[in-house]
C-alpha cells in the first residue's frame, strides 16, 4: 500500500508535517512499515481542502489531527 | 565577451563600540565588461573616518570609471578631503582594483595592506611599480587574468586582529595568506571569502575589534547560468511552451511549487519523488525529478530564500543557517547566491485560488512582490537577472 501526503504550501500551511508524524508513529504502532510506503506528494490538487493525503489511487481530503484515528483505521487499518 | 565574470563581495566590522564604520567600499560596474573596486580606510574611527572614507571611495571610482588617470584622482582627493583639525592632514588610504574584459587587472595601492592574489586557489606574487602623485607613494601592478584568481583587499584593521590580545604582533598577511589558502575552495564566491577571512579577524579580536576591518575580494570566475521556474502560466496553453523554454536552457534547473512541480514532471514524462524523512518543521520538504536539478514547494520556501538573500546583502548573520542547512530554501539559496552569475526566473502568473484566503501568508500579490524583490536582492550581489513572465 502507498500513502501520499501532500506537503505543496496550503496543506504544509495546515500542517502536513503533523500529519506525516501522525502516519509514521501509527504504522510503526500497528507494525506496518514494511507494508506500507509513505511518501510526500507535490500538491494533489485539493489546496482549499487540505490536509489532503492519497492513499493508492483515492484523495481523502481534510484530514486533521481530530479525525486521524478514524481516517487511519477507515482507509488503512481496514483495507490492509 | 568572453565566458567569464567578475564578482565582487565585501564585509566589514566596525571597531568595538562605534556606530559607523571608517572603511568604504564602492564598487562600480560598466556593462559586462568594466568593474571598479575601492576600498578606502579613513583616518581615525567613527563619524570623522565614515567622511574621508565615503569622500575618497565615491571620488576615485567614479572618476576612475570615467576614464580618468590616476594622478588626476589622487590630486582630487588631496585637493577635496577636510582637514582634520587634530591631526592637521587629510587622509585615507586606498586600494583600487580594475578589471578590463574580465581579463586584465589593474591594481593600484596606497598604504593599505597590499592586496593577496591567490591563483588556482595559492598565493601569487606580482610585481610592483611604484610612482608619486600628489607627495605619495603608489604601487601600481597590472595582471593578465585566469579563471578563479581572486583578488582580497583589506584595511589594516586585518593585520592587526589579535595584537596583545591572542597574538602578541598581530595577523600578518601571511597569516591571513596561510589560512585561506587552507580554507580555499574553486567554488566559493567573492563574499563567502570575505566573510570566511573577516570572521576569523573578529575571532582573533574577541569578538571586539580594535579597529574598523573590512575585507573586500574581487573574483574573476566562469559564467554559470542557472533557471528557476516558479508557478505555471495564466494560461493552462502555455504549459508546453513555458517548459521548453525553460529546459531549452543551458544551467542548473530549479523548480518551486507543488503544481509547477508536478507539471514540469509531466513534461519530462517523469515522476515526482518527495522525501518525507528530512522533515524541517518550516519549510516544506523538497523533490526529486529526473532532469530536474531542485523541485520544492512554492511562495513559503522563496519567503526564506528572500529573507536570506536580505541578510547576504545586509548583515550576513543567516550564513552559517543558509550555507549547512538542508532544506529547499537554504538549497536554493547556495544555488542563488555561491554558484550563479546569471539567473533567468521564468514566472508564472496563474492563480491559485486556494491561496488567496486572506488567513494565508501566501496570496497572489505576494508571490509577485516575491520575485520582484529577489530579484532586487540578486541585482545587489552582482548577478545578472533576467526575469519572463507567463
Amino acid at each position: 500500500m502507498n500513502i501520499y501526503v501532500c506537503v505543496g504550501s496550503s496543506c504544509h500551511l495546515r500542517g502536513s508535517g503533523k500529519i506525516v508524524e501522525l502516519i509514521k508513529a501509527a504504522l510503526k504502532e500497528n507494525g506496518l512499515e514494511e507494508k506500507v510506503n509513505l511518501a510526500g506528494a507535490f500538491c494533489l490538487g485539493k489546496c482549499t481542502e487540505g490536509v489532503s493525503i492519497k492513499v493508492d489511487d483515492e484523495v481523502i481530503c481534510g484530514v486533521c489531527p481530530d479525525n486521524f484515528d478514524e481516517v487511519f483505521k477507515k482507509y488503512v487499518l481496514d483495507r490492509i | 565577451m568572453n565566458n567569464l565574470c567578475t564578482n565582487v563581495g565585501y564585509y566589514s566590522i566596525n571597531k568595538f563600540g562605534e556606530q559607523l564604520c571608517g572603511d568604504k567600499v564602492e564598487i562600480i560596474e560598466k556593462g559586462d565588461n568594466y568593474t571598479v573596486m575601492v576600498l578606502a580606510d579613513g583616518l581615525g574611527s567613527g563619524v570623522k573616518a565614515n567622511i574621508l572614507s565615503t569622500l575618497t571611495s565615491k571620488i576615485i571610482s567614479t572618476m576612475m570609471a570615467n576614464e580618468m588617470s590616476i594622478e588626476e584622482c589622487v590630486s582630487t582627493i588631496a585637493a577635496t578631503l577636510p582637514v582634520c583639525e587634530v591631526r592637521k592632514v587629510a587622509y585615507s588610504t586606498f586600494t583600487i582594483i580594475r578589471v578590463i574584459d574580465n581579463r586584465e587587472a589593474e591594481i593600484i595601492q596606497y598604504d593599505n595592506p597590499h592586496v593577496i592574489l591567490l591563483r588556482n586557489g595559492k598565493n601569487y606574487d606580482y610585481d610592483k611599480t611604484s610612482f608619486e602623485a600628489g607627495g605619495k607613494t603608489i604601487y601600481r601592478s597590472k595582471i593578465q587574468l585566469c579563471e578563479n584568481d581572486v583578488f582580497i583587499a583589506m584595511s589594516d584593521g586585518a593585520i592587526y586582529a589579535g595584537v596583545g590580545m591572542s597574538m602578541n604582533f598581530g595577523w600578518k598577511r601571511e597569516n591571513i595568506i596561510r589560512y585561506i589558502e587552507k580554507l580555499y575552495e574553486d567554488d566559493y564566491s567573492a563574499k563567502a571569502i570575505s566573510t570566511i577571512i573577516l570572521d576569523e579577524c573578529d575571532r582573533l579580536y574577541g569578538r571586539e575589534p580594535g579597529d574598523d576591518t573590512t575585507i573586500a575580494a574581487v573574483k574573476i570566475r566562469r559564467r554559470k547560468p542557472v533557471n528557476l521556474l516558479f508557478g505555471p502560466p495564466s494560461n493552462p496553453a502555455d504549459v508546453n511552451k513555458m517548459m521548453s523554454l525553460f529546459f531549452s536552457k543551458e544551467g542548473k534547473h530549479i523548480v518551486s511549487g507543488g503544481t509547477t512541480s508536478t507539471l514540469a514532471a509531466e513534461f519530462l514524462g517523469e515522476s515526482v519523488v518527495s522525501d518525507l524523512d528530512d522533515m524541517d518543521p518550516e519549510i516544506p520538504p523538497i523533490a526529486t525529478i529526473k532532469g530536474v536539478d531542485l523541485a520544492t514547494e512554492g511562495v513559503i520556501t522563496i519567503s526564506r530564500v528572500l529573507q536570506y538573500a536580505q541578510s547576504y546583502i545586509g548583515d550576513n548573520e543567516l550564513y552559517y543557517d543558509w550555507s549547512t542547512k538542508t532544506d529547499g530554501a537554504s538549497r536554493i539559496s547556495r544555488i542563488l547566491f555561491e554558484e550563479a552569475t546569471d539567473i533567468n526566473f521564468f514566472v508564472g502568473r496563474a492563480i491559485n485560488p486556494a491561496h488567496q484566503n486572506p488567513n494565508l501568508p501566501i496570496n497572489f500579490s505576494i508571490k509577485m512582490r516575491l520575485v520582484d524583490e529577489l530579484s532586487d536582492a540578486l541585482k545587489q550581489m552582482g548577478k545578472k537577472i533576467k526575469v519572463i513572465y507567463f
